[in-house]
């Protein structure tokens, strides 16, 4: 195997990982038609305000702006505690959407961390059936 | 002018500097594997192997244009949970690689009855295809997730962000050169020694972060159970806390099992790496052989 080939099948198998975790965009146009609920939540260095607090299962668009001075990160945490899903790097100023399938009722939980360090400041988020 | 801007959010400042410190961190996680391994050819007169460097170097930059374009303009995105297990597992075997190459090149200055520069030559003729991995998964290794952030800034309605974001990777790139500068005028005797040991340090830190995002996917166990948290003990979000960031791959809220796996390759490695040479494989002559001797 030459240095290229080689090269040339790790990029695959990243990209093949990468895209197995592919989701469909939801387009900002649809959005207000009903694709699922969306939430927007406002991160600032010392809050995480959450627009609506619960959803019915289906998809959920989180829009996180940030609004503070340190950079963020959003986490949704699922019932069992396990990360549902995340975005890092939120600069000051710049919005993010993170849309997740939030398949099973329960309390989940999103959590901004600014400065991106430690467990963050946490909101419960109810998933209804 | 400033209250104007003020009251849409974080101001100018806030916006360049967060950016800022994202493309500093990001810079120096990227860079500066790579660098050592510059050092390391130019320093056994081995330039000649400098384009297995850029070659990865450009795998990994395309991987990761080519990602941000596929989500700037196609109708699918990459989650942020599936780039963080692209970056565990591809940091995960940068250290794999770069763990067997600072081991290989110790047995082969050693094979080589001492004569550092013929061994890392001779370590590095074999290695074309361990150079262009390891520069290609240590700048490749968080490309799907800077291309997923980076479609953020493309959808920016300011520029300042892109503008710190650029100020920031322009100064992970002036330390990373500074760095450089100074390895390239450390004696020769040294050199090897010195470095191997920062890139262990370095290889550590890549490991920890690997485990961590592992965690954070769920692949592996103990998300919760954090060592220590030493955020307040520095500010970790001036440029310096970004910094050591950065170059060691270190996080103040570490894992339980990302300290344990980094102290332990710290000292295992570490450990092989600075014993004393074994037995060269061929037959040395007397005065080397009394040589190394007297070095250990």
């Amino acid at each position: 195997m030459t240095p290229r080939s080689a090269a040339a099948v790790l990029a695959a198998v990243l990209i093949g990982a990468g895209a197995s975790g592919c989701a469909a965009k939801e387009s900002a146009t649809d959005s207000a038609a009903g694709a699922g609920t969306e939430v927007s939540v406002n991160a600032t260095d010392t809050g995480c305000a959450l627009s609506v607090a619960e959803a019915t299962v289906g998809p959920v668009t989180f829009a996180v702006t940030n609004n503070g001075t340190k950079v963020t990160e959003l986490y949704v945490y699922g019932p069992g505690g396990g990360v549902v899903d995340e975005v890092e790097n939120i600069s000051p100023g710049l919005k993010r959407d993170l849309k997740v399938e939030l398949a099973e009722p329960g309390t989940y939980s999103v959590a901004c961390k600014p400065g991106m360090v430690g467990d963050g400041i946490r909101a419960d988020f109810t998933v209804k059936g | 002018m400033t209250d104007l801007l003020a009251a849409s959010g974080p101001d100018v400042s806030a916006q360049l500097l967060g950016s800022g410190l994202i493309g500093l961190r990001e810079g120096l996680e990227a860079g500066i594997v790579v660098m050592i391994l510059i050092a390391f050819l130019v320093k056994s007169d081995r330039r000649d192997a400098l384009k297995w460097v850029w070659l990865g170097v450009g795998g990994a930059i395309a991987v990761t244009v080519g990602v941000f374009l596929a989500i700037l303009y196609s109708a699918y995105s990459v989650s942020g949970l599936a780039a963080e297990a692209v970056a565990g597992v591809a940091s995960l075997l940068a250290v794999v690689i770069v763990t067997s190459m600072v081991l290989w090149m110790h047995r082969a200055a050693a094979g080589l009855s001492g004569d550092l520069k013929a061994g890392m030559s001779k370590a590095l003729e074999t290695g074309a295809l361990a150079i262009v991995m390891l520069s290609f998964l240590a700048v490749g290794r968080e490309g799907v997730e800077t291309g997923l952030f980076m479609a953020g800034y493309a959808e920016a309605t300011t520029a300042w962000p892109l503008v710190g974001l650029l100020i920031g990777v322009g100064g992970a790139a002036a330390i990373t050169w500074g760095m450089y500068a100074g390895a390239v005028r450390i004696n020769l005797s040294k050199f090897f020694t010195y470095t191997g040991v920062f890139l262990i340090v370095v290889a550590a830190g890549i490991l920890s972060y690997g485990i961590g995002a592992l965690q954070t996917v769920g692949w592996l166990p103990g998300l919760g159970q954090h060592a220590f948290d030493i955020s307040t003990w520095i500010n970790w979000n001036s440029w310096y806390g970004e910094t050591v960031q950065g170059i060691f791959n270190i996080t103040p809220t570490p894992t339980v099992l990302q300290l344990v796996g980094w102290l332990a390759y710290l000292s295992i490695v570490l450990t092989l790496f600075l014993r004393p040479a074994p037995a060269p494989g061929s037959p040395a002559t007397s005065a080397n052989r009394t040589m190394e001797r007297s070095t250990t």
